[in-house]
């Protein structure tokens, strides 16, 4: 049982993790932030961040079979590090959106997936 | 008047707890300076969210409310029941608030109103800044209007079209119940109610449908076209009996012999009744012709043919 702070702080506690955000798709707003801050705007990076997703899910459900599409985490890595995005779907509106930032060498890509899906587990009840 | 945001701003420097109700809009609870939660009659509260989610009954959202106290806020039952946890709990006043908050900052006309001490039943879930909630409410403006920059659809029933032009269509989840859900009659504010779900969120999925071009737009868009008509032919049918039947009104057989061509509408009766009967109700002038000796009468009517030749030349 976490609150949406709690969840931050433990979303932080991921080895390698630099920061993280937490966001709701549907408005594009940063609901919370942890961790750095120190080189990024939380609402602009909340916005463009819900944009790759919006625009990742459009293009995937256009490109898969069925024409529908459900994402359960992305991994996009760049040259400083990886970024992983975990879409929390929830009852009232949404979804909303774990993004955490890792540090390319520190990180352990398989495990911060694997914690990350028991905070979401945590944080929500679907 | 001050606006809501100079009010809120002042109750926050003074750091005031309790309520400040705006006239029949809405409220927004204060605690310590800050915006702990807020409603609006045009926006789904907490309690209709989490109803309608089906994951809590009106009777264990009622029990919570009658049962919260100073120390044990309603909130914390809902939480301590297990029904929510306390992430989603915070999410959905987070929600709430911003969504009331939205329709809130805009309204007017209200007389603000602050009374000291008093809470929501919910109790503090979530802290608002009153400066960062303003600027969400901008925020939420300004992507409203670069989805779709016109504020037309915003208060119409959302009508879908029953043909698009498009080849392929992606929705996101939200904007499907807004398909599903509307019925032509209902406007987006009471779709979000119906739906429960924020109704903002909801504008903006009307606002996104609209730029896609899936819904029917008032005027001007082929869609239209079937009540396009509609609307004016019936300002035009009506004004043609009532021009002509000024001046045929004094004469009560007219009415009488309207039954009887049955087959045709009844608006078009009138017509070909007017056409044959002229020269029967000859007494009213209107000798030479069927409806142009009425029209010169009128000061209106000579005001229409002016502006109609002006609009003739202009098109030369």
């Amino acid at each position: 049982m976490l609150g949406i702070e709690d969840c931050l702080a433990e979303v932080m506690a991921i080895p390698g993790a630099l920061d993280a955000v937490l966001i709701d798709q549907t408005s594009g707003m940063a609901v919370a932030t942890g961790g750095g801050g120190r080189h990024t705007d939380a609402e602009k990076s909340a916005a463009g961040l819900s944009e790759i997703l919006r625009a990742t899910l459009d293009g995937l459900a256009v490109a898969s079979p069925g024409g529908t599409i459900r994402i359960r985490d992305m991994i996009i890595t760049t040259d400083d590090g990886h970024h992983l995005l975990r879409p929390l779907e929830t009852v009232f509106d949404g979804p909303l959106v774990i993004h955490v930032r890792l540090d390319l060498n520190r990180s352990n890509l398989a495990l911060a997936r694997h914690r990350l899906q028991a905070l979401s587990d945590c944080l929500i009840t679907t | 008047m001050q606006s809501v945001e100079n009010i809120l701003r002042g109750l926050a420097d003074d750091r005031a707890t309790g309520s400040l109700r705006l006239g029949k809009a809405g409220t927004f609870y204060l605690t310590d300076g800050r915006v702990t939660y807020a409603e609006s009659t045009a926006a789904p509260r907490v309690e209709d969210l989490l109803t309608a989610s089906r994951r809590i009954s009106a009777h264990a959202v009622r029990q919570a409310r009658q049962a919260a106290t100073e120390g044990r806020w309603g909130g914390e039952q809902l939480v301590d029941k297990g029904v929510l946890t306390r992430g989603e709990l915070e999410f959905c006043v987070l929600n709430a608030v911003l969504d009331a908050a939205y329709f809130l900052c805009g309204a007017t006309g209200h007389r603000p109103r602050f009374r000291p001490g008093e809470l929501h039943w919910l109790g503090p879930q979530w802290y608002f800044e009153v400066t960062g909630l303003f600027r969400e409410c901008k925020r939420r403006k300004a992507r409203l209007d670069e989805t779709w920059p016109s504020a037309e659809l915003d208060a119409l029933p959302v009508v879908p079209l029953g043909r698009i032009t498009a080849q392929r269509v992606v929705l996101t989840p939200l904007q499907w119940e807004v398909l599903v859900g509307a019925d032509s009659a209902t406007p987006p504010a009471d779709l979000a109610q119906k739906l429960g779900r924020p109704a903002y969120s909801v504008l903006l999925a009307v606002r996104q449908l609209a730029s896609s071009g899936l819904l029917r737009m008032p005027e001007s868009e082929p869609g239209a076209v079937p009540a396009a008509p509609a609307r004016p032919a019936k300002p035009a049918v009506t004004s043609g009996p009532s021009a002509p039947g000024m001046p045929a009104a004094p004469d009560p057989p007219a009415p009488l012999a309207t039954p009887q061509p049955p087959d045709t509408p009844d608006l078009l009766p009138k017509r070909t009744r007017g056409d044959t009967k002229i020269p029967d109700a000859g007494a009213t002038s209107s000798g030479s012709s069927d409806w142009l000796p009425a029209a010169t009468g009128d000061p209106t009517d000579l005001n229409l043919l002016i502006r109609l030749r002006n609009a003739l030349e202009a098109l030369t």
